[in-house]
């Protein structure tokens, strides 16, 4: 069973990790991530990484790169960064073993593309975390999003979703 | 009736006026001559391997179906019930047995032909029902599994569109062992504010890659052993191809390296084994080991099809100032440990989310908004005009890899069918 403080500590945990996004502090999030890290953003919910390709399918390498890429200063398309604030809401958490938890929030988005056409554009979707405590530490293992329109045309996302 | 716009004082042989980005005139003449009369580039057949699969495309503004026949194989539909005009299908991809319009209840097989209706008694005794199928797109063409269409009934034949550049498409076919190339790993999908020219012009630029990537560049590590910077030392060329295709050739730099997959991440032969022996048992050591040192083509099929390695490219327009495009991985028949690696490739290079693709979308968004200002007039597309030449081996306009060669390529074919058609 899920504990009240458990509870308290998965969505302190996500809302954490939506504000570093937020403020592209790109160390901060980073830090958050385990070795076997996942970020994935899918152009459909139940797409076969295997065989479809996603907009964004990074292992822990691959966010490596991706936050040194958004701290060269001249990733163009963040350049500066945009602008953000999202809101986190019907959360569910799920206990999947004694250190491990799935969570799930619906997201909205507001994000100011500053690099180009200063237009506002609005993300929204359901976001899938698994957690893992490690060290007494709260670590994403993954972080799946599933965008409602991930199988539109989207702009840029090259910032932290 | 508005007046003609006069092309040939708006595109000079070193520039192009600032006009042709944004009026919306000439977008509309573009849209007619280029996109709807012209050829494009639709889709490929390996979208649809079995008989019902269908998939949805735009040509121009028009939408259209692309759909496995039972008997004439794939054939290209314009997406509109013949009653009243319904959008018939709004499934993007799938596999059905007929399409059903909701308005009236007209359905329609997928042969395309008129199937039934409730309460036909109304239509009288002889209506022709054959006149009543699904609208075929006048003209299609493929190659390679490559499928272009035109709008127009009458015009240029698609084999004197594509013109040598179907060695191109060969080029990228013959990558597999079984000659294939696999488009069915699904579509990224990326809006641009930005004028669709940018992206032909763009795709073929080898003179951005140094500073609007050099994030990656640099985060990578490889911005040293890339020679881009270097206007002797990188022996990859520029190309013209003739009728608006346009390449940027890789191979010569392959080859002055002298190792096989660089075009695959440097990756060592021994751990692709049953590819390169699958590729020698179809094609010979000699013609195979060349395939596998020059790699995939970077090259652009006018007006709308991007040839991106291992990832394949297209576009259509939405105004003058928004353009959307599609990317997916490349995958080769036959060739199963190039393909597990090439979805994460693609995810890499292409797409809104990637490492390379939102700065080149960045950057023609910022070039619409600069365009915004009327002076000075013209963009300058002189680079490499005094030492282009027509290279011995291939007979083509080549240029060294960071010249305009391919934008004025780009601009003269562009001229010749947008003052045709005035
Ligand atoms: S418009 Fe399709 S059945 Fe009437
Ligand atoms: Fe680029």
């Amino acid at each position: 069973m899920l504990s009240e403080s458990e509870c308290r500590e998965v969505e302190a945990f996500l809302f954490k990790e939506a504000r570093l996004a937020d403020e592209s502090d790109y160390d901060g999030w980073e830090a958050l991530w385990a070795d076997d890290a996942l970020y994935w953003v899918p152009t459909r919910p139940d797409a076969d990484p295997e065989t479809e390709v996603s907009h964004i399918y990074d292992n822990r390498t691959r966010i490596a790169t991706r936050i040194r890429q958004l701290k060269s200063g001249v990733r163009y398309s963040q350049t500066p960064a945009s602008p953000m604030r999202r809101v986190l809401s019907n959360i569910e958490i799920e206990k999947m073993s004694d250190d491990e938890y799935e969570a799930a929030a619906n997201f909205m988005l507001m994000e100011l593309a500053v690099q180009s056409t200063r237009n506002m554009n609005l993300w929204g979707g359901r976001a899938i975390y698994r957690l893992r405590r490690e060290g007494g530490k709260l670590r994403l293992c993954s972080k799946k999003i599933l965008l409602v329109d991930a199988d539109e045309p989207i702009a840029n996302l090259s910032f932290l979703i | 009736m508005a007046a003609k716009v006069a092309y040939d004082a708006l595109i000079h042989p070193d520039r192009v006026h600032g006009s042709l980005y944004i009026d919306p005139a000439i977008f509309e003449d573009e849209m007619e001559n280029i996109f709807h009369k012209g050829w494009v580039f639709v889709g490929h057949t390996s979208e649809v391997p079995n008989i019902g699969d269908f998939a949805r495309r735009q040509i121009g503004r028009q939408p259209v179906l692309i759909l496995h026949t039972p008997r004439d194989g794939v054939k290209l539909f314009l997406n509109r019930c013949t009653h009243r005009g319904n959008l018939l299908c709004t499934r993007t991809r799938g596999n059905a047995n007929s399409f059903t319009c909701p308005y009236h209840g007209w359905s329609f097989g997928i042969g395309g032909e008129l199937r039934g209706m409730p309460m036909p008694g109304g239509m009288g005794d002889s209506f022709d029902r054959e006149a009543l199928s699904l609208a075929e797109v006048p003209r299609v063409g493929i190659h390679r599994g490559f499928i272009f269409a035109s709008l127009a009934r009458e015009g240029m034949s698609f084999e004197e569109y594509l013109g040598d550049a179907k060695i191109l498409l060969d080029r990228a076919a013959d990558l597999s062992p079984e000659g294939e190339v696999d488009l069915s790993a699904g579509w990224l999908k990326h809006r641009f504010k930005a004028n669709w020219k940018m992206l032909p012009e763009n795709n073929t630029d080898g003179y951005h890659v140094v500073t609007t990537h050099a994030s990656l560049l640099r985060a990578t590590g490889v911005a040293d052993s890339l020679a881009f910077n270097d206007e002797k030392g990188d022996p990859s060329l520029i190309r013209d191809w003739g009728g608006g295709h346009t390449e940027l050739d890789f191979a010569p730099r392959y080859k002055m390296m002298g190792m096989p997959f660089l075009w695959f991440g440097g990756t060592s032969p021994k751990k692709l084994p049953n590819y390169v022996a699958a590729m020698r048992e179809t094609y010979g050591d000699e013609v195979a080991n060349e395939r596998m040192m020059d790699g995939p083509p970077h090259a652009i099929i006018f007006p709308n099809l991007f040839l991106a390695e291992l990832n394949i490219t297209y576009f259509y327009p939405v105004s003058t100032n928004e353009v959307v495009q599609y990317y997916t991985p490349m995958l080769l028949k036959g060739a199963p440990e190039i393909n597990a690696r090439a979805i994460r490739q693609t995810e890499g290079a292409m797409g809104p989310g990637s490492f390379l693709l939102p700065e080149d979308a960045c950057m023609a968004e910022r070039n619409q908004l600069g365009l915004a200002a009327q002076y000075p007039e013209w963009l300058d597309l002189r680079r490499g005009m005094g030492r282009e030449q027509v290279d011995e081996a291939s007979g083509l306009l080549s240029s060294v890899v960071s010249d305009e060669t391919t934008n004025r390529a780009f601009w003269r074919h562009y001229l010749s069918v947008m003052s045709e058609a005035a």
